[in-house]
């Protein structure tokens, strides 16, 4: 019973901020409804069974997939006045198109049925209460999935190429610390002994050489650096 | 343990490990070396195919046979020349980043697993690690809105696509309650019958994979992408995915589905009298020869999945021959385009061919040969492909498909035949820059293979009749 | 164990929510024509619904399977995010807006 209500409450909520993340005028809030029908579908996941899933979804989409889109939104400089124009004119036709897929989808699945052979074609039934979810997981993604979790790594390494090719830029003027030179780094700095108690100029210990090509502040502030 | 059947896979995806770091370590850009790195290991990956055994490996999720082999071998053929076709574009047009071969690598592996799959799960991650590089190659030319634009449209439907096909294989999931193709068709010979969750779930599959071949109700993507993404990067999209798309959209209605052949062979028979249809008449008014281009491979598709409809070893055949020769031809006609440039810039207008036939005779005549033969012209290798689907609906009384490809393809043959006359009866407009030695060898490969592959159509069919009885098996 | 189990939420009613949420986010594709971030949203949703379907069947079927297929799909879900938020990103800045009904450079 408590169940019943905990999930129509939850699916509620999950299908009330669906609709204004796709409604709302403002992309920052679509962003944040987003992450609320993220946690109300978590909570739907709970109810299932599905423990670990429920804090996936919270953790990988809550914590990084929608912190990215806000990031994006926060980012790019958009007009959101101009972004809902044409909305209000073809939203009536979608609601109608929408709720027709939705009434034939609802046709299709509210009597919904299993294949006879069903319970015997299953792959990996769940090994029962003695096991927790994530440890039931665990043991099947590691071996009877162990090609497909190493595609999945390999879709995220596409990702991460991808990202980085199209949008990282190289800019002119940026400085790198280049290890190597570093190291190989030898005769414009040499180390010399000096008596205790003699002063710089009677040492005659020359300052380090100026920079040639360094912008005016940086040599400055350089300056200050080594005063201290 | 029985890993080492995907050898292939593994052995493409450590080199491509491989080659990322030793792509991003040196301090100057090595596209030229990464490419050939790419390329190195492709054909290595293609020769561990040829020595694959046969069998399903890791957890039923991967299989291997004829099929795989035959399918695998033209997608890593077209990828590998769509590399070679790059190099000297990307480099002249400021494009030359080790990433490009690098994600195309990564994007075959993806085809591989495709064509591999034997469970809904590995048919996803393998479509996905297909067209996650695909996005990216579409937009690499990030200083061009054109090529933003085309990666923006190419992701936007590809995500919608691959949310369809999702949605589509948990009904299938929710009905036999398991994703593996083997006790799929299990659960589907069953005399209970399926019930109408699991139609609209097959349904959606197939909608998701019509996306990624872009078949018609599905291929409003097609033209805009293929116009405004790189032209190498076109010449990749018409060739190798194709293949593994088709490939797929094969094995997943004749293997699990194979049962209810009488449902899906309906929606097939309909994709693709709409897809050489549109193929055969929205290409005539085309300017703009890539997405002439998009438009005929809307058809070329059309008439492939005619082999599909019909369901049958003959048919299975006439597509598997017709995906080979699909790839040869168009990649040779994308050799031409690429090296379509005027005075240092890339041209892309059907204009700009005018008067060929007397500034370079060569290309002009390499381009006639691919144009003649995707026209479907004897004795070239389209016309051939073309008469085995043909005969195949024929056989098996699927006249209304076999009337409208004759039709289409007399349409289509209008427009090819256009080019033709541009080239060669048309004013010069000026002389095209001389074509670089990489795409000359394309054009002339895939030209010679064109012209004379009716002299020796025996291995290409016999390996084609293995591969659709491996796939019926 | 083994047979498919009753539970006190019926199947139907999860698999109307994941309706509910599947026709939302078409209707967000094709509604929000003009703002990008928000198709991308509705593509979540999309693969939200997908992941309470395989969830809701792999609980009634007693089986782990769906809810592999789903963490599988959350993974590519978010690769998919970054490289659609990557390629918005670059359309940004050489468009200087979102909207993508005004692409006329590429008309179909």
């Amino acid at each position: 019973m408590i169940a019943a209500l905990a999930f129509y409450l939850f699916a509620a909520i999950l299908i009330a901020s669906a609709v204004m993340v796709v409604t709302a005028r403002n992309p920052v809030h679509s962003v944040l409804f987003l992450i609320l029908a993220f946690f109300n579908a978590a909570a739907l996941f709970l109810i299932a069974g599905a423990e670990f899933l429920a804090m996936i979804l919270v953790i990988v989409y809550v914590g990084a997939v929608a912190v990215l889109f806000l990031f994006v939104v926060m980012m790019l400089d958009i007009d959101f006045a101009r972004l809902r124009e044409g909305f209000q004119r073809y939203a009536p036709i979608g609601a109608i198109i929408g709720g027709i897929l939705f009434l034939e989808l609802l046709l299709v699945l509210s009597g919904w049925s299993f294949a006879d052979q069903a319970d015997d074609l299953r792959l990996s039934p769940n090994p029962g209460a003695s096991v927790t979810n994530a440890a039931a997981l665990g043991r099947i993604l590691y071996t009877d999935y162990v090609y497909l979790f190493q595609l999945a790594g390999l879709i995220l390494l596409v990702a991460m190429i991808g990202a980085i090719v199209l949008t990282h830029r190289e800019r002119a003027g940026t400085k790198r610390q280049d290890i190597a030179v570093q190291v190989a780094r030898s005769g414009s700095v040499v180390l010399e002994e000096v008596p205790v108690g003699a002063g710089i100029k009677a040492l005659g210990i020359r300052r380090p050489p100026e920079p040639e090509a360094e912008p005016p502040k940086v040599t400055h502030d350089a300056h200050h650096g080594g005063h201290h | 343990m029985t890993w080492t059947l995907a050898l292939p896979e593994l052995v493409l995806a450590i080199a491509g490990l491989v080659i990322l770091v030793a792509g991003v370590l040196p301090k100057q850009e090595t596209f030229f070396p990464v490419s050939m790195a790419c390329i190195g290991s492709l054909l290595l990956a293609a020769v561990l195919v040829l020595g694959q055994p046969e069998g399903t490996a890791l957890g039923g999720h991967y299989v291997a046979d004829d099929f795989s082999g035959f399918m695998k071998l033209l997608a890593i053929g077209g990828a590998a020349i769509g590399i070679l076709l790059s190099l000297d574009y990307n480099t002249k047009e400021g494009l030359g980043r080790f990433e490009f071969p690098l994600l195309m690598l990564l994007a075959t592996i993806g085809m591989m697993v495709m064509i591999s799959a034997n469970d809904l799960l590995s048919l996803y991650l393998g479509l996905e690690l297909l067209s996650l590089p695909l996005y990216v190659i579409a937009a690499f030319n990030r200083d061009s809105a054109r090529s933003a634009e085309a990666g923006l449209k190419y992701f936007v439907l590809g995500a919608l696509a691959s949310g369809l096909l999702l949605y589509g294989s948990s009904l299938v999931y929710g009905f036999a309650g398991t994703t593996n193709f083997d006790r799929l068709a299990d659960a589907f010979s069953a005399d209970s019958g399926v019930t109408a969750g699991v139609v609209v779930g097959i349904v959606f599959v197939i909608a998701g994979l019509a996306f990624k071949v872009s078949a018609v109700p599905f291929h409003m993507w097609t033209p805009d992408v293929y116009e405004g993404a790189p032209t190498p990067v076109t010449a990749f999209f018409a060739a190798a995915p194709k293949v593994a798309a088709i490939a797929l959209l094969a094995r997943v209605l004749v293997g699990p589905f194979g049962d209810l052949a009488g449902q899906w062979q309906q929606v097939i028979t309909l994709v693709s009298l709409g897809s050489m249809t549109l193929g055969g008449f929205a290409a005539i008014g085309q300017r703009n020869i890539k997405r002439l281009m998009a438009y005929s491979s809307i058809g070329h598709v059309g008439y492939a999945l005619m082999g599909l409809a019909v369901a049958n070893d003959v048919g299975l055949r006439g597509l598997l021959v017709y995906m080979a020769i699909y790839v040869a031809m168009n990649l040779g006609t994308f050799a031409v385009l690429i090296a379509m440039r005027r005075k240092g810039r890339a041209v892309e207008q059907v204009e700009d061919l005018a008067g060929l036939g007397r500034t370079d005779l060569g290309t002009a005549v390499w381009m006639a040969v691919f144009m003649f033969s995707m026209a479907g012209i004897p004795p070239l290798a389209g016309f051939f492909g073309k008469l085995y689907v043909f005969l195949a609906a024929v056989q098996a009384g699927f006249w209304t498909l076999a009337v409208v490809g004759v039709l289409t393809s007399v349409v289509s043959a209008y427009y090819y035949l256009r080019i033709v006359k541009v080239m060669f009866f048309d004013a010069p407009a000026g002389a095209l820059d001389p074509a670089p030695a990489s795409l000359t060898v394309v054009m002339a490969a895939s030209g010679l293979f064109t012209l004379f592959f009716v002299l020796w159509p025996a291995p290409l069919l016999a390996a084609a009749q293995a591969a659709a009885a491996a796939l019926l098996g | 164990m083994g047979g498919i189990t009753e539970m006190t939420i019926g199947l139907a009613h999860y698999l109307t929510v994941s309706a509910i949420l599947l026709v939302l986010g078409i209707f967000g594709i094709f509604l929000n024509r003009k703002n990008v971030i928000v198709i991308l949203m509705s593509v979540e949703l999309i693969l939200l619904s997908v992941n309470l379907n395989f969830v809701a069947f792999s609980a009634f079927l007693d089986d782990l399977a769906g809810q592999v297929f789903a963490m599988f799909v959350l993974t590519v879900a978010a690769a998919e995010a970054a490289i659609g938020l990557a390629i918005v990103v670059i359309y940004f800045r050489n468009r200087g807006s979102i909207e993508v009904e005004d692409i006329s450079t590429l008309k179909g």
